[in-house]
């Protein structure tokens, strides 16, 4: 059957073309006849299927996406409320000027940039860490049981976890705290951890790997389980035990994974995560010498004055950079690790 | 057709489904979301408050339209935004274009933006039209006048509740009597209790959450600054009061020039800094008030853990503290300490600008009506109905003129609508001192006119030194509130900053314009 009745359906005007180019080739051209046709047809049936599938989200990436893109316009306006985005005067690259010329851009740069690098690598190292010793345990009951609770921390609301922080660092007045009792028991000093910005990258490292660990494993174990048994049973005759199972299969196999979720994190690594640091330290000027990022800076100095102009500036410069970014890890992929690049 | 599963539902029906109920969803979301507004003939007007919704809301809201359906021919329909968002949400309201009809904003807010940009009206012609006569009877006229822009106009009603706000405290007033015989009269006696609190029951003399300038650079009082107690005339002037601070010299109504200098060289200011910096490392006041919200701290003193908190002459101090802490500690009582020594024969500077007002949007649906509901909320039955609920429900009347909450209606935020001096009814359960200090706060006689009383600077040609200037307070200006730092090296710091951000220029603007201003008033 070569689908004849649904050509025919399909000669009509606006539809014909793909068809009649179909016909008027060779027949080594087309190939398998039949099939290649009905493969077409079937395609654009499906095609309209997908697309109505796939419109919510076309819509909403068009709509919260791609169409506030519009506003960066406003980057570039001396922003006026009752102007509006497009009615707004031009103001060339003053907005910019806000932050280049702040004395704080290089600390609040590196700032970003330093927390972040430590945020990504700390998370997805637990993350391929807790997923091996996960994929370890052979209870399953176990296995699903500690597999949801460190995955329970990434719902955890920020405001929540600076509450905890404190609790453990400073205690009711902030004279206190878990770790100084602990600290006091080895007849250690107290520290006052909220006025020593030394330690808060390892902090809030160690927050975010608390958070992020868990989700990541969860990531990382959904690959594992992907991975073919067969390999394994290869591994297993050749006499390797476990570890060296985890160290020359799994790892290796995990590449692609743990490189698209490095990518992801290298495009966002010009922002801060906002949510948390700003959660933790809050105002507390005496640790923004090392926790202080492009966002928090960004906040603080707009929350009251409200300028988009600057804040618009700020954020295009963030999502450029980001992009760089991106563009740059993916070369890097591309040239040294080729099978596992995602692009 | 073939099935796509075992349940019979077919691909097209599947997709049918799924397209109508996206269909379904859009244009639910395209619709008027009506949050709480009844659709009546006269319409009804937005009105954007801050917060959370009050208990009972729905009930007393019910009342409330019912009312002004009767009286005026509409409704309202508040739309409450939570405080942490209020700010920058209510901004975006705007630059949206969207069409409620009054917000709440102040100087500490974005007004200043919402008057370059043209997007709230001036209220002058209003006031002054005599159709809102509520509204005049209300707002004095000083009070009105200390809130115009440097243009003339004045953008926003003030939303006050008394004439005057002067930092003070709450203390314990059952610990007052244990350790500082019954009263405290002057800062070395509240320094004094503080210390004597803290050795004898272990808990600090102060404690609060966020640190804030106006704790150490009074304005004319501070929390921790012992100068005005004995010399309540210094009131520093600012583009914004989140940014730096400078003081005018004391003959600047006289010479005419302002001579303004940054706060670090009015030695007062100074002194207050390291007395602060000594309490946080004697343990007198909190040593986490840059890492914890006001409703914390509210929490550790209404718990019994520490013997102050600070106040301001709003009359709401007893009412938001006395019922959790003799819950939590049985027999403690409140009091609140007048931070002069004088008492009340002080005269302390005032200059009378509200910190909440209510303004118009101009792209409001009707702001001719949103006029008439601020008169009408001017009305003390009106008024009542809106702070207090349902009378017999929600509150009732004692000794003739006080309220006494019954029913679950409570923290309506009238400061953003329904506040006016000569309308508040005090709360049957406030202490005698708050009474007392309330009251006298009320009445404008009472205080000396500042200077520089109805100064409004154009922050415009330093807009960005400005927030930068904002942003380097935040990071080297709130220790030093807090006492975290010390405040040699942290002064030094913060000068640096300052000098990296450009304040001279700001310094040099304001005081031209202070100067100016100083000439008009002349």
């Amino acid at each position: 059957m070569t689908g004849t009745t649904e050509d025919t359906r399909a000669a009509t005007p606006g539809k014909l073309k793909p068809t009649a180019r179909a016909a008027r080739r060779t027949p080594q051209e087309r190939g398998p006849v039949g099939s290649r046709r009905r493969r077409g047809v079937q395609w654009r049936r499906k095609d309209y299927g997908l697309v109505i599938l796939a419109a919510p989200a076309i819509v909403f990436f068009l709509v919260f996406a791609y169409g506030p893109m519009a506003g960066l316009v406003v980057a570039f306006q001396d922003f006026n409320i009752n102007d509006g985005v497009f009615g707004s005067p031009w103001a060339g690259l003053s907005n910019f000027e806000f932050f280049f010329t702040s004395g704080q851009m290089n600390r609040i740069l590196l700032n970003t940039l330093v927390l972040n690098a430590l945020f990504l690598t700390a998370t997805l190292g637990a993350g391929v860490l807790l997923a091996l010793m996960l994929n370890e345990i052979r209870g399953t009951l176990l296995r699903r049981g500690l597999q949801s609770a460190v995955f329970i921390p990434y719902f955890v609301s920020p405001i929540v976890i600076s509450i905890f922080l404190q609790a453990f660092l400073a205690g009711v007045g902030g004279r206190g705290g878990i770790v100084n009792d602990a600290l006091n028991a080895f007849a250690l000093p107290s520290v006052s951890w909220y006025t020593e910005p030394g330690p808060w990258p390892w902090i809030l490292t160690i927050v975010k790997v608390w958070q992020l660990g868990g989700y990541f494993s969860v990531i990382f174990l959904a690959a594992i389980t992907s991975i073919p048994e067969e390999v394994y049973e290869a591994g297993t005759i050749d006499g390797a035990t476990r570890a060296q199972m985890a160290w020359r299969i799994t790892l290796p196999l995990l590449k692609p994974t743990g490189a698209v979720l490095l990518l992801l994190g290298v495009g966002r690594i010009f922002y801060g995560d906002f949510g948390l640091i700003y959660a933790i330290v809050g105002d507390n000027g005496i640790l923004f010498s090392t926790t202080d990022v492009i966002d928090t800076y960004v906040f603080r100095a707009l929350r009251t004055y409200g300028d988009f102009g600057t804040t618009a500036a700020i954020g295009l410069f963030q999502s450029v950079v980001g992009f760089v970014l991106v563009m740059i890890a993916l070369g890097v992929q591309r040239r040294y690790s080729k099978e596992s690049s995602v692009l | 057709m073939a099935a796509i599963n075992d349940a019979g539902l077919s691909r097209r029906s599947f997709l049918l489904g799924t397209a109508g109920l996206g269909t379904v969803g859009a244009l639910a979301a395209c619709g008027n979301g009506g949050a709480g507004g009844d659709s009546t003939s006269g319409g009804s007007l937005s009105l954007l408050l801050p917060g959370d919704v009050p208990p009972g809301w729905d009930r007393v809201l019910g009342a409330v339209n019912e009312k002004l359906e009767a009286d005026l021919g509409f409704t309202i329909a508040p739309e409450f935004i939570a405080w942490s968002n209020y700010a920058s949400q209510s901004l975006l309201k705007f630059t949206a274009g969207e069409d409620f009809d009054t917000a709440l904003s102040a100087r500490w807010l974005n007004i200043a933006q919402l008057v370059e940009s043209e997007a709230i009206i001036g209220l002058d012609h209003a006031f002054a039209s005599g159709d809102y006569p509520e509204l005049q009877a209300t707002i004095a006229q000083d009070a009105f006048d200390a809130n115009r822009w440097p243009d003339g106009t004045v953008y926003g009603l003030p939303a006050v509740n008394s004439a005057a706000r002067l930092h003070h405290y709450t203390v314990r007033a059952d610990l007052v009597d244990t350790y500082a015989g019954g009263s405290i009269d002057s800062f070395d006696q509240l320094e004094q209790f503080w210390y004597d609190v803290h050795q004898g029951e272990g808990i600090p003399g102060f404690v609060r959450g966020g640190a804030s300038p106006w704790l150490v650079l009074g304005g004319p009082t501070g929390v921790f600054f012992p100068e005005g107690w004995e010399n309540p005339s210094v009131i520093p002037v600012f583009f914004s009061s989140d940014s730096l601070f400078f003081v005018p010299a004391a003959d600047a109504a006289s010479t005419g020039s302002s001579d303004l200098v940054p706060f670090w060289e009015h030695q007062p200011y100074v002194d207050a800094l390291r007395r602060v910096r000594q309490y946080y490392e004697d343990g007198i006041i909190n040593a986490d008030m840059l890492n914890i919200d006001t409703a914390t701290a509210k929490g550790q003193f209404t718990s019994g853990g520490a013997a102050s908190v600070w106040a301001i002459t709003d009359g709401t101090s007893t009412s938001a503290h006395l019922q959790e802490l003799t819950a939590a500690v049985p027999g403690a009582s409140l009091m609140n300490v007048m931070p002069f020594a004088d008492g009340l024969a002080a005269r302390p500077s005032q200059t009378f600008q509200a910190d909440n007002m209510v303004v118009l949007n101009a792209s409001g649906s009707d702001n001719a009506r949103a006029l008439q509901v601020l008169d009408w909320v001017s009305k003390q039955e009106n008024h009542d109905l809106l702070q207090y609920g349902i009378e017999g429900t929600d509150w009732e009347l004692v000794d003739g003129d006080r309220y006494r909450q019954i029913g679950e209606y409570a923290n309506f935020p009238g400061y953003a609508l329904s506040w006016r001096v000569d309308r508040e009814r005090k709360a049957a359960d406030m202490s005698d001192s708050e009474d007392e200090l309330f009251t006298w706060s009320q009445d404008y006689s009472n205080f000396e006119r500042d200077t520089f009383a109805s100064f409004i600077p154009d922050l415009g040609p330093v807009e960005t030194e400005h927030s930068q200037i904002t942003a380097a307070i935040a990071e080297f200006g709130l220790p030093l509130w807090a006492g975290a730092k010390d405040v040699d090296s942290g002064l030094d710091e913060l000068k640096r900053a300052m000098e990296t951000a450009g304040y001279e220029k700001v310094l040099e603007e304001l005081r031209t314009q202070a100067d100016a201003y100083l000439a008009e008033q002349a």
